[in-house]
């Protein structure tokens, strides 16, 4: 960890147009929340709909996106990456520090607004606040590791990463049970499932499946990104 | 930095020292092909720019990689007509069943057609011809627009053929194919409007790219909750209205409303006011994205 990296870098992801997304996703999310109680489906099955398709299914790859690859692609992208590598600062504490402030955003804009969303429909019940939660967690941190790495690798890396999410984790995944393993959110799903009891929730992937491959996505992609910036080409192709 | 320059002497007596070659450059004397011309040289540019053609060999990878994708179930439609002699995907189906592909495509491929102009400030130099913004932005519009018309359009007319081809018992689906090509257009000209407008308002490709998919999966997101929860507490009327946040099945609801074709969705679409009130929605959100283009242009223009 360095801090004046870590707080250049907030700044960055922060400060610009990029903010107003991170903030539109999770308010989105406490608004169809607030909609369901008004209209009085505050049930479990309601709550597990809402935190499957939306929090789990949409918000959270989508923030992982926005905050993993904001982290350090727009820098690759024009440039200015180079007055950073210059400095006499290890590559791979860079790339620690630029994940852990991804992974932070991604505690604070999905984690807790999951949190937030599931409490004003059924409080704790059956542990679903707590479980999503803890899911969203998890699962930010790996997404926030695997799209840092792919902001590292390639100048396409929102567009793979789309693809990741959206082609093959909803459609692929929606039909081909093999397919959630490897899956981001299905393992954030198995996470939510340890705590929750809820009877309308079942996770596809196991434990013994889903610990060791976010740890291993995790810590692989961090450190896979570290000795990858210490030999970054700035050579782009457009 | 050089020496200043010192001031010439005053006096009649000096010649002027300074003098011009002439080292034969000439004015442009052809035919001038005019507005016109420009804007379509400027659409043609664009839609090659949209699949890569006149860029990168990796900038082509992805929209043929999604073009290839696209064209997958018109294939194996034809392979199940051709082996097992049963109807493959219906042709009003084939955009609704592809939208996450087809949201994929917009999203990668808008940011390119807007965001470089912006990003290197080259505005300027289109403006310093007789193209105008408004030409400017209907020419980007249109690129678009034509390119998913191709996308959509092109597997509908292998299936049609194939379909042709295999000549399966009973008459060919000729209205369903010609229905689904004109919401083809429908879907082309919604698509590209909300597209190119979102992917203006950053010269970041990144964040145009994220912003694009966001507003796909927080509609299709927002709509598949709410139809779930509708019809889990059985207020199904509630929920076909739900359906239509979705930008694919509203314009499927304009298509069920003008076509007659069935609805691609568990439940159909509001019946009664709903098909007008889907077309009122789809022309809205066109104006609207087109007014915010301008808008944004006129901005971008001017500073």
């Amino acid at each position: 960890m360095n801090s004046v990296v870590a707080g250049i870098t907030y700044r960055a992801v922060l400060g610009r147009r990029r903010v107003l997304l991170l903030i539109l996703l999770p308010v989105v999310l406490i608004g169809l929340a607030l909609l369901l109680r008004a209209i009085g489906s505050t049930d479990e099955k309601a709550t597990v709909t809402l935190m499957q398709t939306y929090a789990i299914g949409t918000m959270l790859p989508l923030l992982g996106l926005i905050a993993g690859t904001g982290t350090i692609a727009p820098e690759i992208d024009d440039g200015t990456i180079i007055h950073l590598l210059s400095k006499p600062i290890s590559r791979p504490v860079i790339a620690t520090t630029k994940f852990m402030v991804a992974a932070s955003m991604l505690a604070v804009f999905a984690a807790v607004p999951t949190f937030v969303a599931a409490w004003l429909l059924i409080r704790d019940e059956a542990g679903i606040a707590s479980g999503f939660a803890l899911g969203a967690l998890i699962g930010g941190i790996a997404y926030a590791a695997v799209f840092l790495l792919l902001g590292v690798v390639t100048r396409h890396a929102v567009t793979i990463g789309i693809i990741y999410a959206v082609v093959w984790e909803n459609l692929v995944g929606g039909y081909v049970p093999g397919a959630r393993n490897f899956s981001i959110q299905q393992w954030a799903q198995t996470f939510a499932d340890q705590i929750s009891t809820s009877g309308f929730f079942k996770a596809s992937v196991g434990m013994g499946f889903a610990v060791p491959a976010v740890l291993i996505v995790t810590i692989g992609s961090v450190v896979w990104a570290g000795q990858r910036l210490r030999s970054l080409s700035l050579t782009g192709d457009e | 930095m050089s020496e200043p320059i010192p001031a010439p002497a005053p006096g009649p007596q000096l010649m002027p020292t300074g003098v011009i070659h002439d080292i034969g450059y000439r004015h442009y004397d052809g035919p001038r092909l005019g507005r016109g011309h420009a804007l379509g040289a400027l659409t043609l540019h664009s839609l090659r720019g949209v699949f890569g053609l006149g860029r990168t060999a990796r900038a082509k990878i992805m929209p043929f990689l999604l073009a290839g994708v696209m064209m997958l179930p018109a294939v194996v439609s034809i392979a199940v007509m051709a082996m097992i002699k049963r109807p493959g995907l219906p042709y009003p189906a084939y955009a609704v069943t592809m939208q996450a592909v087809l949201a994929v495509f917009l999203a990668a491929q808008s940011p390119y057609l807007v965001a470089p102009d912006l990003r290197f400030r080259v505005l300027p130099l289109y403006l310093s011809r007789p193209t105008t913004t408004g030409d400017y932005v209907a020419a980007k519009l249109a690129a678009m627009a034509l390119a998913l018309f191709l996308l959509i359009a092109a597997p509908l007319t292998v299936l049609y053929a194939g379909e042709l081809l295999v000549d399966l018992p009973g008459p060919p689906h000729t209205h369903d194919y010609f229905a689904a090509l004109a919401t083809a257009v429908v879907y082309a000209v919604l698509l590209s409007s909300i597209g190119v407008a979102l992917a203006s308002f950053t010269p970041r490709r990144g964040l145009g790219v994220a912003s694009v998919i966001a507003v796909y999966l927080l509609s299709s997101a927002i709509s598949a909750v709410l139809v779930g929860v509708l019809m889990s507490v059985s207020r199904d009327s509630a929920a076909t209205w739900a359906w239509l946040i979705n930008p694919f099945f509203l314009v499927d609801a304009v298509q069920v409303w003008i076509f007659g074709t069935d609805p691609n969705n568990d439940g159909g679409y509001p019946s009664g006011v709903g098909g007008p009130v889907a077309v009122l929605a789809v022309l809205a959100v066109i104006a609207l994205c087109v007014t915010a283009l301008v808008l944004r242009y006129r901005k971008a223009a001017s500073s």
